[in-house]
C-alpha cells in the first residue's frame, strides 16, 4: 500500500498537475462560497476541461474541486450568514454570532482548520477501509448489486427533504427516465420515438448539468431582480497569528472534532445522505454533549467545529461506495462518477485490482488538495470575499454558456445541449413543486444498474424471484430497505419523532 | 381551499399526468410476456401512478383540515421575495433561441448576443443597465471560451457564420 501511495504522490507532484489542482481548489472554494453555486456545479462545469487530459490529471482536478467546494461553504456561512451549500447550514448557527461579536477571523480560522482535519481524517479512513471493502465487493454478483441499488435508492428517496411521497416519486421518475434508450439484455428500443440520438439514452452529465446548473439560472430569473444582497462582512487579517485561535482552544475542541468526524464519516458512507445531514446531526450531538449547551447558537466555536469537521469528513465517506461499488452516495459523487466514466474508468471493486496506481493517485490528490485548501482558503480569504460580490446577473448567464459548452463537448452534438435545456426546465419544475432533485439523479444513475442486475439475477435463477431472498447479503439489504420504509412511515404517522429523525428530515 | 393546498393538488395532478403518460408508453414497448424489456418500465409506471394518486388524494383530503400541515410545507417557501414569472419566461425564451440558432449562426455570435440580452433581462430592479460593460463582457467571454477550447482543449464549438 505504501509503495502504491508513493507512486500516487509521485504522479500528483508534477508541476502540471499541481498547478491544475491549485486552480481547482481555488475555483472549488469560490463555488462553495457563493450561495447558489455548488460543488456539483463546479465539477460539472470543469469536466469539459479534463476531456483531453489523462485520467490522472483530470481526476486530480475534479477531486481538488470537490475538496475546495465542500469547504468553501463556510466562508459565506460566517461572513454572509447564508450557508453557501446545504453542508454548512449548522456553521451559520455559531459562525454568524461570532462574526457579529467581531470574532469573524477566529470563526473562519477554526472552520478552515477543522475542515482540513475532517477531510484528512476521512481520507485516511477511506484509504484503509476502501481496499478491504473492494475485496468483499469482488465476490458480489447480480443479486447483491440489485439489492444494494434498491437499498441506496430507498434511503435517498425517503430521507430527502420534503414529503416522502415526493421523494419516492422523484427517485422512481429518475429510474423511469433512465429506461430511455436501448434496453439491457435483449436490446429493445424503449421510448426513443424514432430519434436515433435517444438510442443511448440521456447522458448522465446532461441530466446533472441541466438539473443543477441550468435550473439554477432559471431560478435566479424568478427572484433575482428583487433579491436583497447581503454585503459580506469585512475581516481584518492584521495581527493574526497562525489561524486566529489558540492552542488551548484547539485542544478543548478535539473530543468534539473526533466525534463529529466519526459522525460525518459514517453518514457520508451511507448512500443518499451526506454532508447536508451530518453537519446538523453532529451540531445537535455536540450541543447535547457540551458543558455549557446554552452558549451554542450564541457564538461558541464548538458549533463551527462540529459542523465543519462533519461535513468535510463526508468527503472520504462518500468516496467509499463510489470507488468500491460504483454507487454514488450523493449528487457530488454522482457527478464525479460521470467524470470517472468520461476518462474510461468504471468505479467498482475491479478498480482496485486493475487500476491500483490510479486509485492511489486519487488518494494522494485528495490529501494534497486538503493541504492546499487549508492555506489558500485562510490566506487567500480576502480575494474570495471579493469574489462573493460578483453580481449574480453577470455570473449565472456565463455559467449557462459554460453548461452549453460542457454539454456540447460530451460528444460534439447539439442533441446534448437540448437535453440540458429539457432537464433544466424539469429541475425548475422540481424546485417549484418542492420535489427533491437528489433522488431523481441517484435514481437515474442506479436505475440501469438495478434493472440490469435484476434481469441477470433472474436469468441465473431461471426467473425465480426467491433467489434474491435466499442470498444472505442481498436479503439483508432488501430487508433493510423494507425496514427503512416502514420506519419512515411509522415516524411520519407519529409526527415530531426523535432528534435524529428531525435532523435527517431537515 | 387554501393556496398551499391548491398547489399540492396541482402537483399531484401533474405527477399523475406524467405517470399515466409513462404508463401508456411503457405499454407500447414490445414484449409483455414473462420478464422482458417491458417489465421494469411497467412496474415503474405502476409505482409512479400510485405515488401520484397518493399525492392527489392527500391534497384533496387536506382540504377538510386546512391548517393541519401548514408548517410542514413551509420551509421552501421564501414568501418575502418577489416572484417574476415574466422574467422566467424571457430567460427561457432567450435560452431557447440561443440553442436553436447555436448550430446555424455559431457559438461566438450567438453567445455574445445571448449574454448581452440575458444580462439586461436579469439586471436587478435597483441597478442601472450598463450597456457598455455588458457588451464588453458579452464579446470577450465567448471569444475567450471559443479560442481556449479550440486551441487548448481540442473542442471545436460550432463556428457557424464566423468560419475561420
Amino acid at each position: 500500500m505504501l509503495e502504491l501511495l508513493q507512486q500516487g504522490f509521485g504522479a500528483v507532484f508534477s508541476l502540471n498537475i499541481m498547478l491544475l489542482m491549485l486552480g481547482g481548489v481555488a475555483v472549488g472554494i469560490v463555488f462553495g462560497a457563493v450561495p447558489g453555486l455548488s460543488a456539483t456545479m463546479a465539477v460539472a462545469l470543469c469536466l469539459p476541461l479534463t476531456f483531453t487530459m489523462g485520467p490522472q490529471a483530470g481526476l486530480s482536478l475534479l477531486v481538488a474541486l470537490f475538496v475546495g467546494a465542500t469547504s468553501g461553504g463556510l466562508i459565506s456561512a460566517i461572513l454572509l450568514k447564508i450557508p453557501g451549500t446545504p453542508s454548512s447550514i449548522a456553521t451559520v448557527f455559531d459562525g454568524g454570532p461570532l462574526m457579529e461579536q467581531g470574532l469573524g477571523v477566529k470563526a473562519l480560522g477554526v472552520g478552515i482548520v477543522f475542515s482540513f482535519l475532517g477531510t484528512i481524517f476521512s481520507i485516511i479512513a477511506l484509504m484503509f477501509i476502501a481496499p478491504q471493502l473492494a475485496k468483499v465487493a469482488l465476490s458480489f454478483g447480480p443479486h447483491e448489486y440489485f439489492a444494494i441499488a434498491v437499498f441506496s435508492l430507498t434511503l435517498i428517496a425517503t430521507l430527502s427533504a420534503g414529503s416522502m411521497v415526493k421523494g419516492l416519486f422523484a427517485g422512481t421518475l429518475g429510474i423511469a427516465v433512465s429506461t430511455v434508450g436501448i434496453a439491457p439484455v435483449e436490446a429493445v428500443r424503449r421510448f426513443t420515438f424514432g430519434v436515433s440520438e435517444l438510442n443511448g439514452g440521456f447522458s448522465m452529465l446532461t441530466v446533472m448539468i441541466g438539473m443543477f446548473a441550468v435550473a439554477e439560472v432559471i431560478k435566479l430569473a424568478e427572484t433575482g431582480r428583487h433579491a436583497v444582497r447581503n454585503k459580506a462582512g469585512s475581516v481584518s487579517m492584521k495581527q493574526i497569528k497562525g489561524f486566529g485561535f489558540s492552542l488551548k482552544e484547539f485542544r478543548q475542541e478535539l473530543p468534539n472534532a473526533t466525534r463529529s468526524g466519526l459522525i460525518g464519516l459514517a453518514v457520508g458512507i451511507l448512500p443518499g445522505i451526506g454532508a447536508g445531514t451530518s453537519n446538523l446531526l453532529s451540531y445537535i450531538v455536540a450541543k447535547k454533549r457540551a458543558k455549557q449547551p446554552e452558549t451554542y447558537g450564541k457564538g461558541n466555536i464548538g458549533g463551527v467545529v462540529a459542523s465543519e469537521t462533519a461535513n468535510n469528513a463526508g468527503i472520504g465517506g462518500a468516496m467509499m461506495p463510489l470507488m468500491t461499488l460504483g454507487i454514488p452516495g450523493d449528487t457530488t459523487t454522482a457527478i464525479l462518477l460521470g467524470g470517472f466514466l468520461i476518462h474510461g474508468i468504471q468505479p467498482g471493486p475491479l478498480l482496485f485490482v486493475s487500476q491500483g496506481p490510479l486509485v492511489y493517485t486519487i488518494f494522494a490528490a485528495l490529501l494534497v488538495a486538503s493541504v492546499m485548501m487549508l492555506f489558500m482558503e485562510f490566506y487567500g480569504l480576502r480575494l474570495f470575499i471579493k469574489l462573493l460580490d460578483v453580481p449574480k446577473h453577470i455570473l449565472l448567464p456565463i455559467i449557462l454558456v459554460l453548461c452549453v459548452v460542457g454539454a456540447f463537448g460530451l460528444s460534439s452534438r447539439l442533441f446534448d445541449v437540448w437535453s440540458i435545456l429539457l432537464f433544466g426546465v424539469l429541475g425548475y419544475a422540481f424546485v417549484k413543486a418542492g420535489m427533491p432533485v437528489a433522488p431523481f439523479i441517484i435514481g437515474f444513475i442506479l436505475g440501469p444498474m438495478a434493472e440490469t442486475n435484476l434481469r441477470r439475477g433472474l436469468m441465473l435463477s431461471d426467473g425465480n424471484f426467491a433467489s434474491f431472498f435466499t442470498n444472505p447479503i442481498a436479503a439483508t439489504f432488501l430487508g433493510l430497505a423494507l425496514a427503512f420504509v416502514l420506519w419512515q412511515l411509522y415516524s411520519a404517522v407519529r409526527p415530531r419523532g426523535g432528534v435524529l429523525g428531525q435532523a435527517l428530515r431537515t | 381551499m387554501t393556496t398551499a393546498n391548491k398547489k399540492e393538488l396541482t402537483i399531484g395532478v401533474a405527477m399523475l399526468g406524467a405517470s399515466i403518460a409513462y404508463l401508456v408508453m411503457a405499454y407500447r414497448v414490445p414484449g409483455h410476456d414473462g420478464i422482458d424489456a417491458a417489465t421494469v418500465p411497467t412496474l415503474l409506471a405502476i409505482l409512479l401512478c400510485l405515488l401520484g394518486a397518493l399525492q392527489t388524494l392527500s391534497a384533496i383530503g387536506n382540504r377538510a383540515r386546512p391548517a393541519a400541515e401548514s408548517d410542514a410545507d413551509a420551509p421552501e417557501q421564501t414568501s418575502a421575495s418577489v416572484v417574476e414569472p415574466l422574467t422566467v419566461l424571457k430567460t427561457l425564451g432567450l435560452i431557447l433561441i440561443y440553442v436553436v440558432l447555436l448550430g446555424p449562426v455559431g457559438f461566438p455570435i450567438m453567445t455574445a448576443l445571448y449574454l448581452y440580452l440575458q444580462f439586461i433581462v436579469l439586471t436587478p430592479v435597483n441597478q442601472k443597465v450598463r450597456h457598455l460593460l455588458y457588451a464588453a463582457i458579452a464579446v470577450v467571454t465567448p471569444a475567450v471560451i471559443y479560442l481556449l477550447f479550440r486551441e487548448a482543449f481540442d473542442l471545436l464549438l460550432p463556428a457557424g457564420l464566423l468560419n475561420f
